[in-house]
């Protein structure tokens, strides 16, 4: 069988720290997320935000696509020279539809990232952008539904899940998710959810920029506040919007940078630069 | 004294052997001061190896040299790959008293529909959550000169679009929306057959019917016993001598509906389909095709595989992969459907093939123009061996309503318990 590529938001995938080893010929894995999505395979539509070169070959790309909910990170390997030529050319930004495999990174034990292989890349235009958020929206609150039903029942089981009527994928993992993710804060992604339709519904933004000139300022207030121990997050934050960045634009960048490595938290509530 | 009866049953679910026996061995063993385990040893293997016939509902998936009794309820045989290589399997129902389950033999018993066989040294995986047999190369099958009875459990009820190749004993009630009879030859009997399309609420399926119920286009029926079996890459539903047929005073509306993909996976097809998803590849043997003027087949470097080198006939045709998040399927979309989809017709695509002599340019530009869009799909499943293959009768790209679906989607976030 072929994997179904899930539609799924960068918040709830980039949350995601279990793997699923399955058993059988192929041993396909899948990143279980805390809603309960088996990803193997996803399908993502944002708008491209930064290509930066990996690695020595000159063929290796990381690309950054934001969607309403966060930043997916997609690398594209020198065995897919296609897919990464296709990444190298693109502008930035712009929009991007990608179909990859889950892709797992374990440094150690206990710290799980995941992000995407890309096998197709393609410009994208907003109106199938605007389809993907809202069969991403979709698939999303059926999983909550399935987690709050998984949720009264005593001991839930896949089997009952999918006499409830949830496809078979959904039915299994949202069963291991309950089992391995601890008080799974469900306002939290119903939030996310909401934020993704009034994303759409309300006025429509521009393509989002990939925020070049604030990553730069940015820098330049935590380099001035950090000192030896970083600086405290809330005080940047304070800071910036002083400078008059927008509170929500100031936590994008800072994700931004964070998932670039150009800053890093040396401790909860503090961030330092590389 | 209880744990020799224990020791006992165990010894006899193994080997075929007298009670009595086996329980006068084993005293005579363990008052010799043998353990208890090792007397078990030395009985058993006393009796042989012989392994004991089980029922149908112990076997489990994962079993080796199993030995057990049953009638063919149901049998077909396909052509499949090995490695390479084509070769026939045996696909069907095997029935007992107590349980029916699927088989596959992977040589040919000369099994026929009827046949109550004893089977040795037969296996067991798991299909679909239940065992299913398989008799190999290294199986023993018999015939035997007696017939058993077979289970009767209550049949369970189906809704058409559920059904799956392998399922048994099933009631469903549906429509029928049109019927042929035809003769057909079986092993020197001349038999009439019954077959056509049926449909209820949820979908419709083809189905045979092996007697005359006497059946009529607009009936609306329940069957009870029915089972399911694979044919031309979709389910059919079969019912016979065994089964029940009745009139039935019922309305049924069908209402046009969208299959999700994993419910069509399931079913390994389904006709008249109507399915949602986003393109997501398109195969390389889109574009223009050169077919043979004779068979219609699709030639390779001008040659036909039939007919030779001959003088091909251009058509526009595309194979997509269709998915929804839940499930893919492949889709072929003829000349029709491909120029409706593209918005341009294959004179035009021949025109500027020509010019820049080079068909690979209309592959790229139905990447361009349909990978990664939303489509509505209405057909027919024609395989499903890997990958569901559909074959598109009908197809659209979805425009949005999008303040619509916000809206629904909206609404659904309130009514969040």
């Amino acid at each position: 069988m072929r994997e179904p590529a899930w539609r799924i938001f960068a918040a709830e995938y980039n949350e995601a720290n279990h793997v699923i080893e399955s058993k059988g010929e192929k041993k396909p894995r899948y990143v279980l997320t805390p809603l309960g999505a088996k990803v193997n395979r996803l399908f993502i539509i944002g708008v491209l935000t930064d290509v930066e070169e990996i690695g020595a070959e000159g063929i290796r790309r990381r690309a950054r696509i934001s969607d309403p909910t966060g930043i997916h990170v997609v690398y594209a390997e020198a065995f897919e020279p296609e897919v990464a030529s296709i990444l190298a050319d693109m502008e930035v930004p712009s929009f991007i539809a990608v179909v990859g495999k889950a892709r797992i990174y374990e440094p150690e034990e206990g710290m799980l990232y995941v992000s995407a292989r890309a096998e197709m890349a393609k410009r994208s235009d907003e109106e199938s952008r605007d389809y993907w958020i809202m069969e991403t929206c979709r698939s999303t609150l059926m999983r909550i539904n399935a987690m709050k039903d998984a949720m009264s029942m005593n001991s839930p089981t896949a089997k009952q899940l999918r006499e409830l009527g949830y496809p078979p994928m959904v039915a299994e993992g949202v069963s291991e998710a309950l089992k391995v993710y601890e008080d799974v804060d469900m306002e939290h992604y119903e939030m996310m959810v909401r934020e993704a339709i009034s994303f759409i519904t309300t006025g429509k933004k521009e393509v989002r920029k990939g925020y070049e000139e604030e990553q730069e300022k940015l820098l330049k207030i935590i380099a001035e506040m950090q000192g030896e121990d970083g600086a405290i997050w809330d005080e940047v934050i304070e800071e910036a919007t002083k400078q008059g960045m927008e509170r929500s634009v100031v936590e994008e960048v800072m994700v931004i940078l964070l998932e670039k490595g150009r800053i890093y938290e040396p401790q909860l509530g503090k961030i330092k630069m590389v | 004294m209880e744990e020799i009866e224990k020791a006992v049953e165990e010894i006899l679910a193994t080997v075929k052997a007298d009670k009595e026996k086996v329980m006068e061995d084993l005293k005579k063993f363990v008052d010799y001061g043998v353990p208890l385990e090792q007397a078990k040893e030395a009985v058993m293997s006393k009796y042989g190896e012989v392994v004991k016939e089980k029922k149908l509902k112990d076997i489990e998936a994962g079993e080796r040299n199993i030995c057990t009794i049953g009638k063919i309820i149901a049998i077909d045989e396909r052509e499949v790959e090995v490695r390479g290589e084509r070769r026939k399997i045996y696909r069907g129902l095997l029935g007992d008293d107590t349980a029916i389950l699927p088989f596959t033999a992977w040589k040919d018993f000369g099994l026929n529909k009827g046949d109550v066989i004893r089977i040795e040294n037969a296996s067991s995986s798991e299909w679909e959550g239940q065992p299913r047999l398989s008799l190999s190369e290294w199986s023993g099958v018999e015939k035997v000169d007696y017939d058993i009875e077979l289970v009767k459990r209550a049949p369970q009820r189906y809704n058409l679009m559920d059904l799956k190749p392998g399922l048994s004993n099933v009631e469903v009630r549906g429509k029928i929306l049109s019927i042929d009879e035809r003769e057909v030859n079986i092993g020197g009997e001349i038999r009439k057959v019954f077959s056509g399309t049926m449909a209820d609420e949820t979908a419709k399926i083809r189905f045979t019917a092996w007697k005359d119920f006497g059946l009529q286009k607009d009936d609306v029926i329940k069957i009870k016993n029915a089972y399911v079996r694979k044919w031309r890459g979709a389910p059919q539903l079969i019912f016979d001598e065994n089964s029940t047929v009745e009139k039935i005073d019922e309305k049924i509306v069908m209402e046009e509906r969208v299959t999700p993909l994993y419910k069509i996976v399931e079913a390994g097809g389904g006709i008249d389909v109507l399915m949602e998803g986003v393109i997501l590849d398109v195969r390389d043997d889109s574009g223009i095709i050169f077919r043979c003027p004779e068979c219609n087949r699709k030639l390779r470097d001008g040659i036909c595989e039939e007919h030779g080198e001959v003088e091909g006939k251009a058509d526009l045709r595309i194979r997509a992969l269709l998915d929804d998040g839940t499930g893919a399927v492949e889709v072929i979309f003829n000349r029709e459907i491909s120029e409706k989809l593209l918005g341009k017709g294959m004179e035009d695509y021949m025109e500027v093939a020509e010019e820049a002599m080079d068909y690979s340019i209309v592959h790229e530009d139905i990447i361009d123009k349909i990978v990664t869009k939303p489509v509505r799909v209405k057909g027919d499943s024609l395989s499903s061996d890997f990958i569901v293959t559909i074959f598109a009768r009908d197809a659209q790209i979805i425009k949005i309503d999008k303040e619509k679906e916000m809206e629904e989607l909206m609404m659904q976030l309130e009514g969040l318990q």
